[in-house]
């Protein structure tokens, strides 16, 4: 195909040393230095051995953070697929107004995950916001600066509202390809629109719900970042400190290389696993073949 | 003919660089009026005369600027002069990348700063590492039209007294009495400073990297549950309590009455006020019994990075030289609200026209409560990782508020965490001897 046994190879080289410069050469930095501790401005580094792992590992914050990573993951995750899986169902069965939906459900996507977080913060202040004439009704009810749980909520909701989009698409697109005869056969036979959802939509979509999960699980411990660093800053009390925030602080603020590469390195170990898990027990389940 | 143009294009910008001028950079972060205040002396320096040209680089915060300086260090790629705040002090002294300005410049006068000022920057045996630049102090503002509109004539002084007049604005029907945000330098820090407690052992570290902390068995820890309990009474309230959301707006716009600020706001909260209210700024308050001591000194310094050639090294004395220049110290703080930390620039705005003008108002009382008798313990904070202890102090005093936990519980973690933290910079830095 190609006249030259070189020629793909320099044609993936600029995106290969891109992948290089950017990803391999970091993610070899941090594991490295997870073995040493590691001065600031670089005067000097010890070699401690699996010691930064042993600490990290017997620190009750860090399976804190771990922990709350995990619940923001599950319920973050599981809402930004069913959500938009709901609207996707509604947006294919041609309802009123299912056309402009389609498209205007796809515009959060282009809003940076920084924005999101502002607007959110706004939008769940305690004085002006949404929730504003809850709290009038029960003074204090509602304060994501003081009560962690709601700080946690904000974040869920922004979260979710942000993965919309994509995952809107991706579902709606599924539905989109299966074939009329099946649902027109379906309501013959008498099957309802909860009946047909079930037992014929879902089934079908199970490559693209697999997909928008997989996505999801992995995106939601890494990409809320951003909304966390515009809304909660991790507070209050470190009550939605997850463990991707907890790296930055450690490091960035607190100059703590060594314990924030070994937080890295721990919490790439689990999300490759966890992408592997699902690859090796859901994924073999998924029929995709039509 | 395509080289001769490359060539001489070369030539040019080669040319402009080096014939006229030598170019550094000079790092900061922060940003507002202060930024605007750094750049036109930025300007000042760069028209003043032509051996030298300075381009100032704001970072947008000190954050930032610190994290920048570390990529930039160990990639060779550092500017000279580089400005930090004091929570990173120890990290660069232990650095072996700046160069202490008193062995720069050994001719200078370092005497003529305050003692208050000094002490935060040098080292345990008294040589000045950096030169103070934006320097600031915790002070007390009073917005004193509602003070006086609940019947308040006084500004309170003590904390007794603080609460006192909580009581009656609340009384009055306010629903804001005092305000914070809880952050460590100013309930922790600058309250142990000035009742002369230690924050720890060794000193705070002065004589020693295996200090522990201690703030959990001092007077301290009875302030702090104080501020819980007056909180739950509705005297005192954190940020989030307030609608504007952030304590220094909710003070400026008038919603909150009383706050402890660093003089650095002096300006925007008096730009803020004009007109709409009277503002007050004294010495932040004492609890009745205990002798007043120095406050530390705040804000941030300026650090010469080493690794740069002997012409940049000039050019940097040189900035350094112009910005401690009394003049230019005076625009500053009459700009911002820092306070001048040298005695010749405080008895060149005593002796002009404009000493009793608002806008050296900070200067006055902030010397003065940087000047107050030192002890041992208000030296300053020299303590590793101390920008993550901060941290650990916040997350563990909200969950107190909140009411998660007893504010005594909250600082006995505090202590746990931070020596954690104490013993693993030890570790970090092991065999490097305190300077």
């Amino acid at each position: 195909m190609f006249s030259h046994r070189w020629l793909p190879l320099l044609l993936v080289a600029p995106l290969m040393l891109l992948v290089v410069l950017f990803f391999y050469i970091p993610v070899f930095q941090a594991f490295y230095w997870s073995f040493f501790l590691e001065q600031p401005f670089g005067g000097g580094s010890q070699f401690v051995g699996l010691e930064n792992f042993k600490r990290v590992l017997s620190d009750p914050e860090f399976w804190m953070a771990g922990w709350r990573t995990i619940v923001f993951m599950l319920t973050a995750s599981l809402l930004a697929v069913v959500v938009p899986l709901m609207l996707a169902i509604a947006a294919d069965r041609r309802i009123a107004l299912s056309f402009p939906a389609r498209n205007i459900l796809v515009w959060p996507k282009g809003v940076a995950g920084a924005s999101i977080g502002v607007v959110f913060a706004f939008l769940f202040n305690p004085f002006v916001g949404l929730m504003a004439p809850f709290n009038t009704l029960f003074p204090g009810a509602w304060n994501p600066g003081i009560d962690g749980t709601d700080a946690f909520i904000t974040l869920v909701a922004a979260h979710v509202w942000s993965g919309i989009p994509f995952n809107f698409v991706i579902l709606l697109a599924g539905l989109r390809s299966i074939p009329h005869t099946l649902t027109q056969a379906a309501a013959i036979d008498g099957a309802g629109p909860w009946r047909r959802i079930f037992d014929v939509q879902l089934p079908l979509i199970m490559p693209q719900l697999f997909l928008t999960f997989v996505l999801e699980f992995t995106e939601s411990i890494t990409s809320v970042f951003a909304l966390i660093d515009t809304i909660t800053k991790g507070g209050p009390g470190g009550s939605t400190t997850l463990l991707v925030y907890k790296i930055y602080v450690d490091g960035f603020s607190g100059f703590d290389l060594s314990g924030a590469s070994t937080q890295t390195a721990i919490l790439m170990v689990f999300v490759l696993l966890l992408a592997a898990c699902q690859f090796f027990y859901l994924g073999r389940r998924i029929n995709y073949e039509r | 003919m395509k080289n001769l143009t490359l060539a001489a294009v070369a030539a040019l910008a080669f040319g402009a660089g080096s014939a006229q001028a030598t170019d550094i950079e000079f790092w900061y972060g922060n940003t507002g009026p202060v930024e605007t205040a750094i750049k036109a002396q930025c300007d000042a320096f760069n028209a003043a005369q032509s051996a030298h040209h300075i381009n100032c680089v704001g970072q947008g915060s000190y954050e930032v600027s610190m994290q920048k300086a570390i990529a930039a260090y160990r990639a060779k790629n550092h500017p000279v002069l580089i400005q930090f705040f004091d929570a990173g002090t120890l990290d660069l002294m232990l650095s072996d990348a700046v160069e202490p300005v008193q062995d720069l410049m050994p001719d200078v006068k370092w005497d003529s700063y305050i003692a208050g000022a000094r002490a935060y920057y040098e080292t345990s045996k008294g040589k000045l590492f950096a030169q103070p630049y934006n320097s600031s102090t915790l002070l007390f503002y009073t917005n004193k039209t509602e003070l006086e509109k609940a019947g308040i004539m006084q500004t309170p002084t003590t904390w007794e007294e603080v609460i006192d007049a909580a009581r009656t604005l609340k009384a009055a029907g306010h629903a804001c009495p005092f305000v914070t945000d809880g952050d460590t330098w100013r309930i922790l820090e600058q309250f142990s400073a000035r009742h002369g407690l230690p924050i720890a052992t060794k000193h705070n570290g002065y004589d020693g990297l295996d200090a522990e902390y201690v703030i959990n068995t001092t007077f301290a820890a009875k302030h702090l549950a104080n501020l819980v309990e007056w909180r739950n009474e509705g005297l005192v309230r954190l940020a989030a309590d307030t609608k504007a959301g952030n304590y220094t707006a909710a003070f400026n716009a008038g919603e909150c009455a009383m706050m402890e600020q660093s003089s650095g706001s002096y300006a925007a909260a008096a730009k803020a006020f004009d007109g709409k209210y009277e503002l007050t700024v004294t010495m932040a308050p004492m609890y009745k019994g205990y002798e007043r001591h120095n406050t530390f000194v705040g804000g941030a310094s300026i650090y010469v990075m080493k690794g740069h050639d002997k012409a940049e090294i000039e050019a940097a004395k040189a900035f350094l030289d112009f910005l401690r220049k009394p003049e230019q110290q005076m625009f500053f703080t009459a700009n911002t609200g820092y306070v001048p930390v040298t005695t010749d620039v405080l008895d060149a705005i005593a002796e002009s026209d404009e000493a009793d003008s608002p806008k050296y108002a900070t200067a006055k009382v902030g010397v003065e409560s940087m000047n107050q008798p030192a002890t041992p313990d208000t030296r300053g904070i020299r303590l590793g990782f101390y920008v993550q202890f901060r941290e650990v102090f916040m997350e563990e005093t909200q969950k107190a508020f909140a009411g998660q936990q007893t504010m005594q519980v909250a600082l006995d973690n505090t202590k746990k965490r931070g020596d954690q933290l104490l013993r693993r910079f030890e570790q970090t830095y092991k065999g490097k001897q305190l300077p």
